[in-house]
Parts: structure tokens; C-alpha cells; sequence
């Protein structure tokens, strides 16, 4: 297993914001974490990156119980995130955007830049701009472009839809796809949970802090709970 | 791009003008770039010259105005630059670490008989500590609620001293040393290593040289890794941390180097000035530097000294108006507030933060928009 969470609790003051999640992702997969707002998903993956101390629980990467660990330094183990809102620094290039995500690791980046670069050729042609001018589908691209210049093992990914207009969501979504082709594993938060399930490979439901149900993605697509609840499945039916 | 739309409108001409300048000087060859420094540093060093300060000064010794308030709150800035341009940390009691330098000036001067490098040196040292035994516990805090502690550490320092009979408690302490003299280095009839009482000049180049070390400095840490880790920081904390930037210490690394420059600016002011009392360190001054830093453009050097200089000058230029000059001065900050909200000579980055409309103040947290249009973005973040 890749990334486990065993049981975390996370509190916000005296608010339990996670009571007791629990998830695995092993390597290779895309992982979905759906829910609607205040369940928890960003809360998650922020305690995943380190942003957010737990309670109670640990997170064991790669065999290692990274609970402890700075979030500047869970970087370095292999954990790339593209944070919620994007968090593309708004006064920096794309270029200089893309090398803060190298920060962390020492070396030549011009291959990695190239990478990226072919991967969303849009930010090719716009190495020069300011993040903070860009669109919100262009700063998507970005803060995912620098995520993945530090060369993570596993991509944390909030909400990518977020903001964004559908052809854009399907363009990133493929984006993701491909990424996850070419051997990165991905944690993906979104509240899309049409588009997400079809592109995961499996599916944690998350409902108020808690764990309600985890199976393939694929299954949770037509399960009559979930259809409800966050696919709108049962619309006109009434 | 911003740039573009600015030109555009006829408000803005003096910022394309500085843009122009600037493109110019990014790409103007290194011996260029040289002769500008030093003229600049020539042009420093002849300021206090008779010949302006007739219309520069018409209340008041020019030279002495110089020093203090303008060469003061020059340095000042730059330090406190350091911590609200560079790395977005609103600090509203810096004045306290210019406290520190001061006192130490005075006690060591004073009570152990250290010269004046020596204490310097001390000063240097004991004013990053400090700085560091402020950040360790506050820097945990962000945005507004880093501003509060801060202001009440200000305040702290300066009633400790005011209830601190062992340091004179509010008289404060008299006959702080001078710099040691190096009599005989004449220079337009100027003794310039002459520290006595009377000629100012002595001590304003002391300060010019100070200050230029301090902006070499200061230029190399914002080139550096440490710069992108500040700006990183100041733009977005939590993405810089998911970058892998150690956050908390870059942040404590600006507050102690901000504190080191004005524990720096503390020495050499309590030296030249024979006797410092807690008054001297109001939270007004703290409110003073953050204001030039601001109104000058926070983040870029030339515009910090730019602020300064204006925030200290001004009110002295105008002290035949007696009060209302305070009136007049409070309605110029305003005015340029409405009009150049980024400061009259920000840095490029700092703009084109502003312009996202957010994080522009880094952690200052002012949710202000830019002169210039919104970007055409999808919904901005946050």
C-alpha cells in the first residue's frame, strides 16, 4: 500500500472535523474521495500533506509513519499537492511557479520543466505571465504542473473542477488520466463526483467526517444512495 | 497584461514611465548598472551640502535632518522591508527592536565601557536573538493576529524599559559614547571620522555606509533561494509549505534579519544622539516605518528608501505649518493611497499580486484591488 490513513481524527478548535477516516491508496491507482462541501475532503488532504496536525490516527506512506512529519518535508518522501483554491503564487511566472515546485530537490529542471510543458502546452506559451493574471483553468494547469515538479510518488489533487467551465473540467480530467498513465498515483477531492468516479478507479464517500462507503468507482456510479445524494440521479423521477 | 492597460490610461503615465526605467535597467550591462551605484552613493554622500539645504530644510539643520528622521527611517524601512515586503509578515512593533539596539548602546556604552564596533556588533547579534524570541512563539499566528502580538511586543519592550529602574526607567539614560575618532581624514573641510557633538555629517555617512552594506545584503538574500522561499511565503504560506519551503523558519529568519537591521540602526542612533529615554520608542515610529514602507512600495528597495524618505521629510519640510503639516501629511498618505495603492515604486511581482485581487498583501491579508482592471479569470480563488 501506498498511502494509508488509518483512523484519523482532526480538530478545528473543539469542532471534530474527521472522526475517524480511514483510506488506502495503493500504487498506480486513482483514488476519488466525493462528498459535498464541509464533509471533510479537503480537511483530509490537507492532514495528508501535513498542513493540518491530527488528533489521533496515523498516515503511513511507503511503509513509513509519516504522521510527525512537517509538511515541507513530506515533499521530499513523495507527496505532491496541487492545494485547494490552486494556490498558484499570483506575482511569480509560470516558469517561476513551476520551479517552486522543484524547490525542494536539487539538480537540473529543464527536463522536468519540458515535461510539463508538453503535458499542458498551453503554459508553454505563456512562461513569461504572472500566475495571479492567468485564468482559472490556466492557474489549474499550473498548480498541477508544479505538484508534479517534484516528482511526487503520489499526486493530492483538491477540487481541480473548481471554477472552471465543463470543457475545461473534461480537458484537465483527461489531463489527470494521462498522469496517471505515465506511473503517478492520484488522490483526487472533488465534489464533481459524476466526472471523478468515471475517471477513478475507486471511491471513498465521505459524509460529515466519516467513511460511509468505499468500493470501485465504478459501482458506486450506479448505486442508488449515491445517485441520490451526489448525482442528482433521481431527478424527475419523483 | 497589466502592463498594457496602464499605459492606456492617462492616470497611470508615471508608472509607465517607471516601467520603462525598469525594462531598461534589467537589461542596461553590468558597468552601467555600476556607475549608477556609484553615483547614487556620491549623490548620498554630498546630500548634506549647504547649497539645498536652504530649500530642503528651511526649520532646521539639514544635516542633522539627515540623520534623523530621514537617514533613520531610510534604514529603518529597509529592515522592516525585509519582514512586510519581502516575506509578508505585518509586523507593527518593529520599533521595539530599534529599542534594543538603542539600549544596548546605551547600557554597554555606558555601564561596561564596550566602544562603539564592539557594540555594534553586540547590537547585531542581540537584536536577531530577540527577534527570534519574538517570531519562536508568534510566528505561528498569520495576518492579522500576527500584527496584534507584534504591536503588543512593541509595547511591551518600551514599558519594561519604562519600569526598569536598573535602565533608568523613564529618564532613561544619559551620556552614551560616541564612536571612537579618527581625527585627521579632512574632506571638504568635513572631519568625517570625527564623531563630536556638533557636526552631524560624520554620523550621516557612517549611516550611508551602513545602509549600503545593509542594501547589498538585503539585494543578495531577495536574489537567493531565501528570497523565492519569502516570496513563496508571502504570496500563498500553505502552498510554500506543500513546495517543500520550511515556512516557519524562512519567516523566523526574516524577522531575525529585520530585527538585526534595526537593532543595527538602534546602536548607531543612540551614539550620535548622548541620551535616549522610553519615549523615544513609541509605537507612532513603528506606525511611521510600516506606512513608508507601504506608501513607498513594499517588496522593492528603491521604493521603501523612495517612502521613507518621503514619511520623514515631509513634515519637516513643512514645519512652518506647526500642526496642521501632521493634517497635510495624513491627506498626502491618503491621496496616494486612493491613486497608487501598490505604493509609488513597487516591485513588478508585488503588482501583479495586487492585480489577482487576493493575496496581495501577502500575509498582510488587505484584500485590496488593483488600480487596474480585474484579470478576466474564471472566478478567483478564495
Amino acid at each position: 500500500m501506498l498511502l494509508e490513513i488509518k483512523d484519523i481524527h482532526v480538530h478545528y478548535g473543539k469542532i471534530e472535523a474527521l472522526k475517524g477516516v480511514s483510506l488506502e491508496v495503493d500504487e498506480g491507482e486513482i483514488v476519488t474521495l466525493i462528498g459535498a462541501n464541509g464533509a471533510g475532503k479537503t480537511t483530509t488532504l490537507k492532514t495528508i500533506s501535513g498542513l493540518r496536525p491530527l488528533s489521533s490516527g496515523s498516515v503511513v506512506f511507503d511503509g513509513r509513519d509519516i504522521s510527525a512529519l512537517p509538511g515541507h518535508k513530506r515533499v521530499l518522501v513523495g507527496i505532491g499537492q496541487s492545494p485547494e483554491g490552486r494556490g498558484v503564487f499570483p506575482g511569480m511566472t509560470v516558469t517561476e511557479n513551476l520551479l517552486m515546485g522543484a524547490y525542494a530537490r536539487k539538480g537540473d529542471f529543464s527536463k522536468d520543466l519540458e515535461e510539463v510543458f508538453e503535458l499542458f502546452p498551453r503554459l508553454a506559451e505563456r512562461k513569461t505571465q504572472a500566475g495571479g493574471t492567468m485564468s482559472g483553468g490556466e492557474q489549474q494547469m499550473v498548480a498541477i504542473g508544479r505538484a508534479l515538479m517534484s516528482k511526487p510518488k503520489v499526486l493530492l489533487l483538491d477540487e481541480p473542477s473548481m471554477g472552471l467551465a465543463p470543457m475545461l473540467v473534461a480537458q484537465i480530467f483527461s489531463i489527470i488520466k494521462e498522469i496517471n498513465n505515465r506511473g503517478t498515483t492520484v488522490l483526487l477531492v472533488e465534489q464533481n463526483a459524476q466526472q471523478a468516479l468515471q475517471l477513478a478507479d475507486r471511491a471513498y464517500v465521505l459524509e460529515t467526517g466519516k467513511v460511509v462507503k468505499s468500493a470501485p468507482a465504478a459501482d458506486l456510479l450506479d448505486d442508488p444512495q449515491v445517485r441520490e445524494a451526489y448525482l442528482g440521479g433521481s431527478l424527475g423521477q419523483h | 497584461m497589466s502592463s498594457n492597460s496602464m499605459i492606456t490610461n492617462g492616470r497611470n503615465a508615471f508608472g509607465a514611465f517607471v516601467d520603462g526605467v525598469r525594462g531598461r535597467w534589467a537589461t542596461a550591462p553590468g558597468w552601467q548598472r555600476w556607475t549608477i551605484y556609484i553615483l547614487l552613493i556620491v549623490g548620498a554622500l554630498l546630500l548634506p551640502s549647504e547649497s539645498i539645504g536652504g530649500f530642503m530644510s528651511p526649520y532646521n539643520d539639514w544635516a542633522s535632518i539627515l540623520f534623523f528622521p530621514i537617514g533613520t527611517y531610510i534604514v529603518l524601512a529597509i529592515g522592516l522591508n525585509v519582514v512586510v515586503g519581502q516575506a509578508g509578515l505585518l509586523d507593527l512593533g518593529y520599533v521595539a527592536f530599534f529599542a534594543i539596539g538603542g539600549y544596548l548602546m546605551a547600557i554597554l556604552g555606558t555601564r561596561m565601557g564596550l566602544n562603539f564596533w564592539e557594540i555594534l556588533v553586540v547590537g547585531v547579534l542581540l537584536s536577531a536573538a530577540s527577534g527570534v524570541v519574538l517570531g519562536a512563539p508568534t510566528l505561528r499566528l498569520r495576518g492579522d493576529y500576527l500584527a496584534i502580538v507584534t504591536l503588543g511586543f512593541g509595547e511591551i519592550v518600551r514599558q519594561t524599559a519604562e519600569n526598569t529602574d536598573a535602565i533608568g526607567g523613564p529618564r532613561g539614560i544619559a551620556g552614551i559614547p560616541h564612536p571612537p575618532d579618527i581625527d585627521g581624514i579632512e574632506l571638504f573641510g568635513v572631519q568625517i571620522f570625527h564623531y563630536g557633538v556638533l557636526d552631524p555629517r560624520p554620523y550621516y555617512y557612517l549611516l550611508v555606509a551602513l545602509a549600503v552594506l545593509i542594501i547589498v545584503f538585503v539585494k543578495r538574500w531577495e536574489r537567493s533561494r531565501v528570497g523565492r522561499a519569502w516570496a513563496a511565503i508571502r504570496e500563498d504560506e500553505d502552498a510554500a509549505e506543500v513546495m517543500g519551503v520550511p515556512t516557519f523558519k524562512f519567516k523566523l529568519l526574516a524577522f531575525a534579519i529585520g530585527a538585526a537591521i534595526g537593532g543595527a540602526m538602534g546602536v548607531v542612533w543612540a551614539a550620535k544622539t548622548i541620551s535616549i529615554n522610553p519615549n523615544d520608542f513609541l509605537f507612532m515610529l513603528s506606525a511611521t516605518i510600516v506606512a513608508a514602507v507601504v506608501l513607498g512600495g513594499s517588496g522593492n528597495v528603491p521604493g521603501v528608501i523612495l517612502g521613507a524618505f518621503l514619511v520623514a521629510w515631509l513634515p519637516e519640510r513643512f514645519r512652518g505649518l506647526s500642526d496642521y503639516r501632521i493634517l497635510v501629511f495624513g491627506a498626502a498618505l491618503v491621496v496616494l493611497m486612493i491613486f497608487r495603492p501598490e505604493g509609488l515604486l513597487p516591485s513588478r511581482r508585488r503588482k501583479a499580486e495586487l492585480a489577482e485581487g487576493t493575496g496581495g498583501m501577502g500575509a498582510l491579508g488587505a484584500e485590496v484591488p488593483g488600480p487596474e482592471d480585474q484579470p478576466a479569470g474564471e472566478g478567483v480563488a478564495k
